[in-house]
């Protein structure tokens, strides 16, 4: 549902006719679909990549890459899905292919707090943080940290997906997650405490 | 926190959300649930804390860039591909029958199969009699798509610009190196350099020197860097010459070509003469059996030439015997009393031809006078405009459509006037000077002249970034590729109607190479991805 209202997507029997058109070649059709998903593509590509020209670059190439993949494309599932497949892989293979990527394959697993977080600090950091700031941290994030966040919860991948995308086991995805999640209160946490210190409005 | 050891993990909880969990342990988790506040209450705030990542996540609250959506689909407007078809099969055509075939047969006419496909390659580009053939916009355009096509599937390769560079100066130094490795004399003048009367080198001699005097034999070619050089000896290949002076007094069975403040010949050259030189001076005594090319401020043909003579320069004057048809675009010419023309002479130029009374030309001089700066009396002046617009709006209109995202980042880059007008002060002097320097040495002639050739194309499409710029100002940023057209249409309407005005045109022309060069490099800097330092540099 999140993704339906995430792409503005057309009906199913819109979507097929315009996807058929488009296979056939039609000009117009194309132009549609890019207008429809190009948006969410590049909202989708924001969140992954760090730079705005990065994510402008990657939704071009995203859809020259649906263009040519049109055919491999299974219309017995979801399209967004598919979609999001191709992306997912598109921003990684970007982010892979500039060496960025700070954290290792293998994954620090005992460093995962397993007690039991306070709920209430919780609820503390999502009441105290706009979508902005939330966006800011994200963005903070080791690569592969962010882009499981991002690969599980804009895209709506499933856990075997984001194994095969990020090419780590499908075990590990969880643990990606989860340490994903830490990650990202730690750094809510700390700019809270910055800006308060800055004496600014949380 | 963990006071009982059934609680379960967070691990377990955010599994258990996710669905993730086998049936078994899915089953018993949730019996736990129910009995276990502490863990219900770590579920709903994991719970809560996916939603609201999803929320975070998702939000468009965000502007899409403008220039995204004005780049829908490759094939939106065909007709677009169909002419950039046709203008590349029009490229690949002008440059087959205009550029290689006639190279390879002036290459066979001037001896150069046997030479240095270096210096053919470089030497007869530059004076390519070609280009004055491609005059024609279509042309020119074609052959501009043809570039574009070919940087466009290369652009993931030139991404590194470095690496580009290295590639071509590779493959210069490839073209280079089977006659290079060849025998050849180096010599370093110290700081002057002669080789005295009597003795021979029988290779090809390079020298660099304050002053070099050749007055002994050179049986191979002789490459002089030199400030002022004398050739007194016999050469029997060709001199390639760079320098503030070159007099050359001996026979030369070979070419010269030269770049040089001055060029003086006063013996017999049996081939060719190509020269960029503020002043060239065939004296009375010397003999050319070619054809002479000059691009010079005054040339002065006293001596006799058996060829062609094709120059641009600014005073033309003959007094000498000339074999062959003589094209010269010129402010002015001159033919002396004791002018002999047999072929056809061609002269474009401000003012009628001056000719002397005891000159004899085998037929009238084809006159076509040109008066300086525009006339603005002329409609054909204003279809010349026209034209240009549309020669301009058509490149638009290629680099829009396909380097969208390029273009509409160069444009964007427009915004921030300050470093645009800065760094573009800086590429518009500083890459011909940096350009020349690379091209003085044999490893860098590659670069230099890739450089060379980009900061051409740069500079012509400063126009159209822009006017696009302009047009976005006008016209806003609606989006999609129409709007895109309408305001690159507009804005470099816009331009051509400043750049015509009189002086301030000149001021709208200057400007809009600088600016518009400017957003080029900033832009290209963005892409080159190695933005920190930079953008710290320019920020604000």
């Amino acid at each position: 549902m999140d993704r339906q209202k995430a792409t503005g997507a057309m009906s199913e029997t819109e979507l097929a006719q315009v996807l058929a058109q488009v296979r056939a070649g039609d000009a117009d059709a194309w132009g549609e679909l890019y207008r429809r998903y190009a948006p969410a593509m590049y909202r989708y590509c924001r969140r992954l990549l760090p730079a705005r020209e990065d994510a402008e670059d990657a939704t071009t190439e995203i859809f020259m890459k649906v263009r040519q993949k049109l055919g491999t494309y299974d219309s017995s599932r979801p399209f967004t899905a598919w979609l999001y497949k191709v992306a997912s892989n598109h921003c990684w293979d970007t982010l892979r292919r500039r060496h960025i990527r700070q954290d290792l394959e293998t994954g620090d697993v005992d460093e995962l707090p397993l007690e039991h977080p306070d709920p209430s600090q919780l609820q503390r950091l999502e009441a105290e943080h706009t979508t902005k700031q939330v966006r800011e941290a994200l963005a903070k994030l080791p690569d592969r940290a962010r882009a499981a966040l991002v690969l599980r919860y804009f895209g709506d991948l499933s856990y075997e997906e984001i194994a095969e995308t990020l090419g780590v086991r499908r075990q590990f995805v969880g643990v990606l997650l989860l340490r994903a999640r830490h990650q990202l209160r730690d750094a809510l946490g700390q700019s809270a405490v910055r800006s308060v210190a800055a004496g600014r409005k949380p | 926190m963990n006071g009982n050891d059934s609680h379960f993990d967070e691990m377990t909880g955010l599994f258990y959300l996710e669905g993730q969990l086998d049936a078994e342990h899915a089953h018993d988790t949730a019996q736990h649930l129910e009995e276990c506040a502490s863990c219900r209450a770590l579920l709903r705030s994991l719970q809560r804390e996916g939603d609201w990542l999803r929320e975070a996540l998702t939000t468009d609250d965000e502007m899409i860039p403008a220039r995204l959506m004005a780049a829908p689909g490759r094939n939106m407007a065909q007709w677009v591909w169909f002419a950039a078809f046709g203008m590349m099969a029009g490229g690949a055509y002008t440059l087959w029958t205009g550029m290689v075939q006639p190279w390879y047969a002036q290459a066979q006419a001037a001896g150069f199969t046997q030479g240095n496909i270096l210096t053919m390659l470089f030497f007869s580009g530059a004076f390519w009699k070609g280009w004055d053939a491609m005059r024609s916009l279509m042309e020119v355009m074609a052959a501009g798509t043809l570039g574009l096509l070919a940087a466009w599937l290369l652009r993931r390769r030139l991404r590194h610009f470095t690496a580009a560079a290295f590639v071509m100066t590779g493959l210069v130094l490839l073209l280079a190196l089977p006659s290079t490795t060849g025998a050849a004399e180096v010599r370093h003048g110290n700081p002057s350099f002669t080789l005295a009367a009597g003795q021979t080198v029988n290779t090809d001699l390079i020298v660099t020197a304050d002053r070099t005097e050749i007055d002994g034999d050179v049986n191979g070619d002789l490459i002089i860097f030199s400030e002022s050089a004398t050739v007194n000896g016999h050469v029997k290949g060709d001199i390639l010459a760079f320098g503030r002076e070159l007099t050359v007094n001996g026979p030369v069975d070979g070419n010269i070509r030269s770049a040089n403040q001055s060029l003086t010949i006063n013996g017999n050259v049996e081939k060719n003469v190509m020269g960029w030189a503020d002043e060239l001076l065939v004296a009375q005594k010397a003999r050319v059996g070619g054809t002479i090319s000059a691009f010079t401020g005054d040339a002065e043909l006293d001596g006799r030439v058996g060829g062609d003579v094709l120059a641009y320069t600014r005073l033309m004057e003959i007094n000498g015997m000339l074999g062959q048809n003589v094209s010269v675009t010129a402010d002015r010419i001159k033919f002396g009393p004791q002018a002999v023309v047999d072929g056809q002479i061609k002269y474009t130029g401000r003012v009628e031809p001056d000719v002397a009374p005891g000159a004899k030309l085998a037929s009238a001089p084809i006159v076509t006078i040109r008066r300086p700066g525009p006339n603005y009396a002329r409609a054909g002046y204003y279809w010349g405009q026209i034209m240009r617009w549309g020669a301009s709006f058509l490149f638009g209109l290629v680099v829009l459509l396909i380097a969208p995202v390029f273009f509409a980042s160069v444009v964007k880059q427009g915004d921030r006037v300050g470093p645009a007008i800065g760094l573009g002060i800086l590429f518009l002097f500083a890459t011909p000077i940096a350009a020349f320097f690379a091209s003085i040495t044999i490893v860098g002639l590659g670069l230099g002249v890739t450089a060379f050739l980009l900061y051409l194309v740069a500079l012509y499409s400063t126009q159209v970034f822009v006017g696009s710029w302009i047009g976005e100002k006008l016209l806003g940023l609606g989006s999609g590729i129409g709007p895109a057209i309408g305001r690159l249409a507009l804005g470099l309407a816009i331009l051509r109607g400043l750049m015509i005005v009189p002086f301030i045109g000149w001021m709208v022309t200057l400007a809009t190479l600088i600016w518009g060069l400017g957003a080029l490099a900033l832009a290209f800097h963005r892409i080159m991805r190695s933005r920190a330092p930079m953008e710290a540099l320019v920020a604000q």
